[in-house]
């Protein structure tokens, strides 16, 4: 049978759509590189083998991330909570999918909720980067961006609430797209913040992540958050062409705690750019030092009382008790796992009466101060480069008694979901150990064009995203 | 000497106003449905879920807001209210807090007092838990019904003054079809807030949270249980504790339900799933037609514009329905006394036992003066023009076409009677004789038997002097 690693993944839908490979062929190949490969990475939580290729159109495979909700299938986000569970309906994305003749390969492990950096807050242990199988492969959506990089898929969804898309696609070299906050429906994604969470595409390079946002994107009358703003066609962005562009190197971004390597590596994204003829200047974005502690009390504001409906009462887990407040104790403290339970503490206490207005509404006024940097610094530039994350992946359990310095993984991404703005994540080199560094483009609100018009140039004189990792024993 | 106090109420009411659909999903709202079979995942808080405005909620709240005199927030937005119940999927209750869609209204009394609302807002309701012996069962068919919040300021000094003002209310958002404010299906529920303190004092007394009242009677027997309760426990020199207490309508008493140390923490912070909402002018505009002259400038205008009695007016007043038919049928027959009378009497007494009020009724003012007019011309006696009111109301037939099938007009013509009247006196030897001995009944039975035998189509007063005369002679 034909290698279909190496295949992008519109290649796939386009030899599909031309009767060049069976659909029963295409799945057979990535059920084989799943049975062969997944037990070292361990990104599915679930491998749908009773869903039929012949029921679906064309039978483009894809995975999703186990917090969006496939119709009679399970979902649980990783958490003991949600144990049985089956989704009663289909996310607005599902229907999408379903509806352009993908196939739904599976569903992905993430960090419990989506709250974490590696993957490792699962309820089904760790995901593992297929670059070094000791390391984490990024979270939240560390399944789906393995199980990408891997090619046991060629594309899958995420979701991304401060960097959940990002920081894993920038620890296992792909592209992971976060689109502009409204941009795609949120129903049927189960919310961790509400005003932060965004669906997008996990994929190999940005032909494919312009072909998959063309499925999800548009305006849903079942989301009142989602925006009532015209999508365009974005494989028209695939131009290889971004003269001109200014792209805005953020100073505050490029200070202590950032790896030396990855410096170096941005360094040649903006040398590459300027090379196709962008204008490379640096722009400031003075309250980026107050994000990651806005962010944790926004973020976690809302998914305190989101949770809350994980109560014992109508599914999920149950532990029994004889006494209500028992059984919501019981059920709760056995059904969350650790770093759950710290957030919805966070939470509680920042918008509890005496601290509501020191923490919650002072992080609101803050995150309006960073939607104003960005605001000021996009008059000047058309996108914003930087780091996707400080680091390379870390070692399985480097980070997990370490909140805090968990935590600030995310401190590159988290800004974009406070001011709402579409970032994507791409791959621009290995480190000194070989391990995939993540450059991030940032645009205006609804800009998502010039962002896979600088990837799409970009990775036409570059190969990083071609390459695959050999996963190995260790 | 004792020491006299002053009571303070206040009072916090929920109405359902009219949707057809739940606040955020388009669940129906219909009343005793089987339980759990109008719900779906929105309403059940299932993971994942978004809820969606119903804009209709909107409407009828800002047409409420406009009728208690309100501002009207030109944006508004909801928050949570966080709290676990299992009769509240999500455990968090969408509401309004810190901006309520109306603010700063009154409504006014009928002896003319006006009573302060500080507030109008929307939420979602919560289910029902049905209790068992060994569960209990959730029945999620209420949840997301809308909910109309309306607080007063403590303005009110007695119980009685508190009944009023829900008399008053309910009667407005019935005026302003919000909602039929039936208490017996929920669409009406109250709470109440009441506090004593010395009179002359500035400073409000401990307040005390009464719930579970089920009718307006239970508000004002609470309100008095509690009230006296309060009275003697200040008077024997003790100290209260704000509480919220559950009045116990079996037992005639209210009982501790939560101390203010039990009460939540409700982490109140704006909705994230819901964007805000603008109350546009022209919603403002559109809704302000649909608030009519008030009932308590109608009673004024009633009885200075028609010259009726305090107590008929209070009669037509308290439906809007009535009301208007009044007015409706004294532009065809301005004989106002009459039409409220024919109102008043028959009329409500004839569709009081229709299952579903006058609403359904079938005939239109303008026929209804005429049954009126036929009446006092002398073509339709009593018991004839009832006999074609309630046919009218019912079927909605022209009341000429009914008078005339089933020939109905009143007989005057003496010579038509004369043996009907010949006829009953030859009869009623007895009666004859009784009349004459000074027995007045005895020319009542006379009449009657005559109006039997035509039916009820005799005119009485005709028929009652040819008797006379014919006795006499």
């Amino acid at each position: 049978m034909n290698d279909l690693s190496s295949l992008k993944a519109v290649d796939i839908v386009q030899k599909l759509s031309q009767n060049q490979i069976t659909k029963e062929d295409v799945r057979g190949f990535f059920n084989k590189r799943i049975t062969d490969l997944d037990p070292y990475i361990h990104s599915f939580v679930k491998v749908f083998t009773h869903l039929s290729p012949a029921d679906t159109g064309l039978g483009i495979p894809i995975g999703i991330k186990d917090n969006i909700c496939i119709k009679d299938e399970e979902i649980t986000c990783a958490s003991r909570i949600l144990n049985g569970h089956r989704a009663v309906y289909d996310a607005t994305v599902i229907g999408k999918l379903k509806q352009a003749g993908f196939l739904i390969m599976g569903t992905m492990n993430m960090d419990e909720f989506a709250f974490g950096s590696s993957t490792e807050n699962s309820c089904y242990g760790p995901t593992r980067n297929p670059w070094d199988i000791t390391r984490v492969p990024g979270g939240s959506s560390g399944g789906s961006a393995a199980a990408v990089a891997a090619r046991l898929i060629p594309w899958a969804l995420g979701s991304d609430t401060g960097g959940s898309i990002r920081q894993p696609a920038s620890f296992c070299g792909v592209v992971g797209f976060k689109p502009t906050y409204g941009r795609v429906s949120r129903y049927g994604l189960i919310a961790f913040g509400s005003s932060l969470d965004q669906i997008g595409p996990l994929t190999t390079n940005f032909v494919d992540c312009a072909y998959l946002l063309n499925v999800i994107c548009g305006h849903d009358p079942y989301d009142s958050t989602s925006a009532q703003v015209d999508v365009a066609d974005f494989s028209k962005s695939l131009i290889d062409n971004v003269e001109g562009l200014k792209v805005g190197l953020p100073q505050e971004y490029f200070r202590q705690g950032l790896n030396s390597d990855i410096a170096k590596a941005i360094g040649e994204v903006a040398a590459v750019l300027k090379g196709r003829g962008a204008q490379i200047t640096n722009i400031s974005l003075p309250h980026t030092e107050y994000a990651v502690a806005t962010y944790y009390i926004v973020g976690c504001s809302e998914a305190s009382s989101n949770l809350q409906r994980f109560d014992g009462v109508k599914y999920g887990l149950r532990v029994k008790s004889s006494e209500l407040l028992d059984m919501y104790k019981k059920t709760r403290g056995e059904g969350f796992g650790p770093e759950s339970k710290r957030r919805i503490f966070l939470g509680t206490y920042s918008l509890s009466s005496g601290y509501y207005d020191a923490y919650y509404v002072r992080a609101l006024k803050v995150r309006t101060l960073i939607k104003r940097d960005f605001e000021e610094a996009f008059k000047q530039v058309d996108v914003i480069l930087t780091p996707t994350a400080p680091t390379c992946a870390f070692k399985i359990g480097e980070k997990a008694e370490d909140p805090l310095s968990m935590y600030l993984s995310d401190i590159y991404t988290i800004s974009a979901n406070l001011a709402g703005l579409p970032a994507v994540s791409f791959p621009c080199g290995f480190s000194k150990g070989s391990l995939p560094i993540g450059a991030q483009f940032i645009g205006r609100p609804f800009d998502e064009e010039i962002l896979i018009r600088m990837g799409y140039t970009y990775q036409t004189v570059t190969d990083f995203h071609a390459r695959i990792p050999l996963v190995t024993h260790g | 000497m004792a020491k006299s106090f002053e009571t303070v109420i206040g009072l916090e009411v929920h109405v359902q106003p009219n949707t057809n659909s739940k606040i955020f999903c388009p669940c129906p709202t219909e009343f005793n449905a089987p339980a759990n079979t109008h719900i779906c995942p929105v309403c059940c808080g299932y993971p994942g879920v978004l809820p969606v405005f119903n804009k209709r909620a909107l409407e009828l709240a800002v047409r409420t807001s406009l009728a208690l005199h309100c501002t009207i927030n030109e944006k508004i937005y909801f928050e949570r209210k966080n709290y676990f119940y299992p009769d509240l999927p999500k455990n968090y209750q969408i509401s309004q807090y810190a901006l309520p869609l109306g603010e700063n209204g009154h409504l006014e009394l009928s002896g003319g007092k006006k009573i302060g609302i500080t507030r109008v807002h929307l939420e979602e309701d919560a289910g029902k838990l049905i209790h068992r012996e060994d569960c209990s069962l959730v029945d999620f068919n209420r949840t997301g019904t809308p909910l109309l919040e309306i607080v007063s300021y403590p303005d009110m000094n007695s119980p009685q003054e508190a009944w009023e003002y829900l008399q008053m209310l309910k009667l407005i958002i019935q005026y302003i079809e919000v909602s039929s404010c039936d208490m017996e299906k929920g669409y009406l529920r109250c709470d109440a807030n009441i506090s004593l303190r010395e009179e002359g004092a500035t400073q409000l007394g401990t307040k005390i949270e009464l719930k579970n009242m089920n009718s307006f009677k239970g508000v004002k027997d609470a309100l008095v249980f509690e009230e006296k309760r309060q009275r003697n426990l200040l008077l024997d020199g003790k100290t209260l504790s704000q509480e919220t207490r559950l009045w116990d309508e079996v037992k005639g008493k209210t009982v501790t339900m939560r101390t203010k140390e039990e009460a939540h923490d409700y982490r109140y912070f704006p909705e994230p799933d819901l964007v805000s909402f603008s109350v546009t002018a022209s919603m403002i505009t559109e809704q302000r037609q649909y608030v009519p002259e008030l009932p308590l400038a109608r009673t004024k205008r009633f009885i200075d514009e028609y010259g009726l009695s305090e107590k008929d007016v209070e009669v037509l007043i308290s439906h809007r329905w009535s009301a208007d038919f009044f007015e409706q049928s004294s532009v065809h027959f301005p004989h106002f006394k009459q039409i409220a009378n024919w109102i008043i009497g028959p009329l409500l007494e004839i569709t009081n036992a229709f299952p579903e009020g006058f609403s359904k009724i079938k005939m239109s003012p303008g026929e209804f003066a005429k049954l009126v007019r036929y009446f006092s011309e002398g073509t339709l006696n009593n018991i004839t023009a009832k006999k074609v009111l309630t046919e009218a109301l019912t079927t909605g037939v022209d009341i000429d076409k009914i008078i005339q099938e089933k020939s109905l007009i009143q007989v005057s013509d003496e010579s038509e009677l004369d043996g009907y009247v010949s006829d009953a006196v030859a009869e009623h030897p007895k009666s004859v004789e009784d009349y004459r001995k000074g027995k007045s009944q005895a020319l009542m039975f006379l009449v009657g038997s005559v109006m039997k035998k035509t039916k009820g189509k005799a005119n009485p007063k005709i028929v009652r002097e040819m008797i006379e005369k014919k006795i006499q002679q």
